[in-house]
């Protein structure tokens, strides 16, 4: 079921990166993404964002061995990677804001801003669904290890991180690449 | 759809064809309606007979439980799959015809859609009007198709396909009008509350009789000479009328209305929703909303003697 | 996965369609019952199938003589815009979500569906939806630049009052609730089956549900990406489609498209299910080409995201873009074709009978034909250079979505009408419904593809006074009145039945799947036990053994079974 809904964000996600790739192709674009992004300090808290993967990862595992004290230890790692990602994010929104880049002074802000934004938002949700069974995995509901809760939201998660590493290769890395090729 | 209408109109549907691109596109219609036709009638005969033949006459027992067939299926996959193929070669072939690639030609005229009026420039000339196009025949021309606000579309049935007017982008029609006469059409892509008055009008004219139209356009306007209408080219100013509408020769030269320096010269008013006269000038001076409700021109209380002046003026400027 | 129970079976039967005193309103919109759903579904598509039929009478009205001046410009394009929105997402969506929730799980052998409570939630969120939609007339205006809402018109520049916000916000409610009932439908039929029943034996409507939300989940993000963005251009000012800010105009008709071909299919694809029922019921034999019907509908979903530039081959984007779409556009009109051929040659061969389900499907046949043409001309480029945007696509778009999607829905509805609600409709008013309303229907659409040939653009609120304009669009007013007298014909027919209808039995038609084993209406909970199920027509198999589909089936699948009456 969550391969389902999965499959349907990748195509909403897929309508806002085309509509990005099609504006950066306009005049005007590249420079202000060259000028505005930096590659290096969201480099940093984009490696968050993915090693939150590899600690959901260990919950799954660690949940379908039983054991549980392992479990809750990964699951609240997954929580604070995450939430380092999400004031990362926000601290470059806030940068930019002071640069007068925001979602309506220019097409670069515009898509940039939708993009991410976007992304942010599924992984805030993400976020509130990991609370969610971290609370119930807490309180003892998960004890007995037969539910498909986490291989569930695990799918979710690492759908959520899929998209970033496109976000990020598409955003930071490509104009990245061709501003110090020419 | 026969005969002239009382100003030499031409009947305005695709079968009128007055263009060798709008003749292009009937004959491939009219391949289109044969073929078309034919499936539908097989369809319906093959309806009818089969409930017919095969109604229920013996209610409790059943037929014969046939479930496929090899053979017919080839057939009706492989028959619709040719007449498709078919009609994409044609289509094609009048694609090309009808709408080459522009090359390097430079535009014969330039119109603008704006909400709800059409602006036309004639590059290579100092004409700029609105809402009467005039064009040559025989000749084959370019024109560019542009819009000032939000999305128009250019259709004259008679005359061939229609295109779009998109802002910020160019867009091109080729046409060659076999004959002279008036070919009315319409903005065929939803613009807002007064789509339905952004009525075309192309007026074909031989190309001794649009030398002389051009030289005309491209003079100023005419001069008042009674003194009715010389205070109305007094108020023209006065009332800001000049900070939206252009008059050449004077001081008004807005660029948010339609052109108005040959107006009298028109056949219709607002884009071909009533004949120009006197009477329907006056109502719209006296208050647009009333006839053309959501146009961008507002409401100037004017008393009616103001009106008068003003509809003298607009008048004789010819 | 039927041993799994994660919600307890109750055993109390279900509450009739009447809401009766003992259960009350509380009871159904509390419910998370898939065939309450399924009914409510239905009621709301019928209030809305009102209203938005007022909404065009009020336009015809308008149209009926030039130069008219019934309705001021704004208000005109308020109504036409809700009345292709309503009906397309409100009417026609909520119907085929109401039939498949309500029939999908009878229909496998199941007692519900996977998420019974994600089922109550996409009933309610399209619910709230339309209300939010229809808030905007109280709210400062309606939407009133098309269903389809083009940009720049869009923006907040040329559109100030609040009713496209409204569009957006409510479409966007109804699409979570329509990618949600699509997931449900998904995993229900993939698991939920009786275990007897494989892929091969599903009932045709389930394939085509099957097929249909795949497409939903696959098209609607397009939509809400553009519904998102317009948002945000109109409240935060971002320049997705406002050109004086470096947008695209034309982005947001990719975008729409790329949802918009699609839906048009999704509000078909159920039908041809449907029919597909329909058909080898009430002519006694099997569906022909089982198969070919199955494959047709893949191809024409996987087709449908390939042909969107045909709504905009008049923008502008070259003869090689155009060529490309055309072809197509063109294809996928043969997936089309052969399904109509299929059902005719159901019917071949068969023992007819005429309930009034069976006359919306013969008359579907060659009214979707006549819609199919006509939009098949549109895949000729130069054709639709001519014809798109005129009152000829107005035709065509009511012929596939009266002639095909509502002719479906009503065939449907007179088909499982007794199963729902226990009660069997007066038949004779039934036939009378179906005439006037196939009449009306052909006396308003035909004459507008004539109308369209003769220069008529869409989406006017008047016209010039032009020969033959008038007297086409006064005969077009006229049908449409005819369907309005027809519709609340059928609208008493169905109280009259509710309230004193005949009773059914569990099996009025002699049909071959399994939602005709339950009682009319089935108990709350479907089935204690299923039939075995070794065929597309298990129930057909169950009550005539000597002559099971599943004997034939063992020797050779396409061969003609020997007449059991030696004829």
């Amino acid at each position: 079921m969550i391969k389902l809904v999965v499959g349907t964000e990748a195509m909403f996600f897929l309508a806002l990166i085309m509509a990005y790739i099609y504006f950066s192709l306009l005049p005007g674009f590249s420079p202000q993404q060259a000028d505005h992004l930096d590659i290096r300090s969201t480099a940093i808290f984009s490696a968050f964002l993915f090693s939150s993967s590899f600690t959901f990862w260990r919950a799954e595992t660690n949940f379908k061995k039983g054991k549980m004290t392992r479990l809750k230890g990964w699951l609240l790692l997954t929580l604070v990677l995450g939430v380092i990602f999400l004031v990362g994010q926000g601290k470059e929104y806030a940068r930019l804001l002071r640069e007068n880049v925001s979602i309506g002074s220019s097409l670069f802000g515009t898509s940039f801003f939708t993009l991410t934004g976007f992304h942010g938002l599924h992984v805030f949700a993400g976020l509130v669904v990991i609370s969610i069974i971290t609370a119930l995995t807490f309180m003892g509901d998960y004890d007995r290890s037969t539910s498909s809760v986490f291989g569930t939201v695990g799918i979710y998660w690492h759908f959520v991180d899929a998209v970033w590493l496109f976000v990020f290769l598409i955003v930071y890395v490509l104009p990245h690449l061709h501003k110090i090729t020419c | 759809m026969t005969g002239q209408l009382f100003l030499n109109i031409n009947p305005s549907s695709i079968f009128d064809a007055a263009s060798p691109q709008a003749s292009g596109i009937r004959h491939l219609t009219i391949e289109f309606i044969i073929a078309a036709s034919a499936i539908l009638i097989l369809v319906v005969i093959l309806t009818s007979f089969i409930s017919i033949k095969y109604r229920s006459k013996y209610p409790q027992e059943d037929p014969k439980q046939i479930t496929g067939n090899r053979t017919l299926e080839m057939w009706m996959v492989g028959v619709p799959l040719v007449l498709v193929i078919l009609f994409f070669f044609r289509s094609l072939a009048t694609m090309n015809a009808v709408l080459p690639d522009r090359g390097n030609h430079t535009p014969d005229i330039i119109i603008t859609g704006h909400q709800w009026f059409w602006e036309a420039v004639y590059p290579g000339t100092t004409v700029s009007t609105a809402n009467e196009i005039h064009l040559p025949v025989g000749k084959k021309l370019l024109m560019q198709l542009n819009a000032a606000d939000v999305i128009h579309d250019w259709w004259v049935p008679a005359l061939g396909g229609k295109m779009d007017m998109i802002p910020s982008m160019n867009n091109y029609l080729w046409v060659t009008i076999d004959w002279p006469g008036i070919y009315e059409g319409a903005c065929s892509e939803f613009c807002g509350q007064q789509h339905a008055w952004m009525r075309i009008r192309v007026v074909a004219q031989s190309p001794g009789d649009y030398a002389l139209w051009l030289r005309r356009e491209a003079a100023g306007a005419h001069v008042p000479q009674d003194t009715l209408a010389r205070a109305g080219a007094v108020l023209f100013q006065e009332s800001t009328c000049s900070s939206c509408h252009r008059v050449k020769g004077t001081t008004a030269a807005g660029m948010t209305g339609p052109d108005l320096t040959h107006f009298g010269s028109r056949q219709t008013i607002l884009t071909g929703m009533m004949a120009n006269d006197s009477a329907g000038v006056s109502r719209w001076l006296t208050d647009p909303q009333q006839v053309k409700p959501g146009a961008h021109m507002p409401r100037f209380i004017f008393a009616k003697d103001s009106i008068r002046a003003l509809t003298a003026y607009l008048e004789q400027l010819k | 996965m039927t041993d799994i129970n994660l919600i307890p079976e109750p055993e109390e039967s279900l509450p009739s369609l009447s809401v009766s005193n003992d259960q009350g309103i509380l009871q159904w919109i509390s419910s998370v019952d898939h065939k309450q759903i399924g009914i409510m579904y239905l009621w709301l598509s019928v209030l809305f199938l009102v209203v938005a039929g007022i909404e065009i009478l009020l336009v015809r009205l308008q149209l009926a003589i030039p130069n008219n001046h019934f309705l001021a410009p704004e208000v005109y394009n308020q109504l036409f815009t809700m009345h292709g929105t309503t009906m397309i997402f409100f009417v026609a969506m909520p119907a085929i979500f109401g039939f498949t929730t309500y029939f999908v799980p009878l229909m496998i052998g199941a007692n519900d569906m996977a998420f019974p409570r994600l089922n109550a939630f996409s009933f309610w969120t399209t619910f709230f939806g339309g209300s939010l939609l229809y808030f905007s007339f109280i709210a400062g205006g309606a939407p009133d630049a098309g269903w389809f809402n083009y940009a720049p018109l869009n923006e907040y520049n040329y559109s100030s009052s609040p009713g496209i916000d409204y569009y957006c916000a409510g479409l966007l409610f109804a699409g979570i609730g329509t990618l949600t009932a699509s997931v449900n439908f998904i995993v229900t039929i993939l698991y939920y089956r009786v275990p007897s029943m494989s892929l091969k034996q599903l009932p045709l409507f389930v394939w085509m549900i099957l097929i249909n939300s795949f497409l939903v989940l696959a098209a609607f993000p397009s939509l809400n990406a553009a519904l998102a963005m317009l948002l945000l251009d109109r409240q935060l000012h971002a320049h997705f489609f406002s050109t004086t800010g470096g947008g695209s105009a034309i982005l947001w008709q990719h975008l729409f498209w790329l949802f918009g071909h699609p839906e048009v299919y999704i509000v078909i694809l159920p039908i041809f299910g449907i029919f597909s029922e329909v058909f080898p019921v009430f002519s006694r034999k099997p569906i022909f080409g089982y198969g070919m019907v199955v494959g047709s509908g893949i191809a024409i979903a996987l087709l449908a995201f390939g042909v969107w530039v045909h709504h905009m081959f008049a923008t502008g984007l070259g003869n090689t873009v155009n060529g490309f779409f055309a072809a197509s556009s063109l294809l996928i009109g043969v997936p089309t074709g052969v399904k109509i051929f299929n059902w005719l040659a159901t019917m071949h061969g068969g023992s007819i009978r005429f309930s009034v389900s069976m006359l919306f499907a013969i008359a579907f046949l060659i009214e979707f034909t006549i819609g199919g043409l006509s939009g098949i001309s549109f895949a000729i480029v130069p054709i639709d250079w001519q014809l798109t945007d005129t009152y000829y696509v107005v035709a065509h778009l009511h012929f596939v979505f009266i002639g095909g999607t509502l002719f479906g829905l009503l065939s449907g509805l007179f088909y499982w009408f007794p199963k729902m609600s226990g009660r069997v409709p007066d038949q004779r008013l039934s036939k009378w419904f179906f005439w006037l309303f196939v009449a009306g229907f052909n006396i308003t659409f035909l004459v507008q593809h004539a109308l369209g040939a003769m220069g008529m653009p869409r989406r006017v609120y008047t016209y010039p006074d032009l020969p033959g304009w008038g007297i086409l669009n006064l005969i077009s007013t006229i049908g449409a009145f005819l369907m309005a007298g027809a519709v609340g014909l059928l609208i008493y027919i169905l109280i009259i039945a509710l309230r004193k209808g005949a009773l059914a039995t569990p099996d009025p038609w002699d049909a071959n799947t399994l939602e005709w084993t339950t009682t009319s209406p089935p108990g709350l909970k479907n089935f204690d036990r299923v039939i075995p199920v070794k065929s597309t027509r298990p129930f057909r198999d169950y009550k005539r053994p000597a002559d099971a589909d599943w004997k034939a089936n063992a020797t050779d699948p396409t061969t003609t079974k020997p007449d059991p009456h030696g004829k």
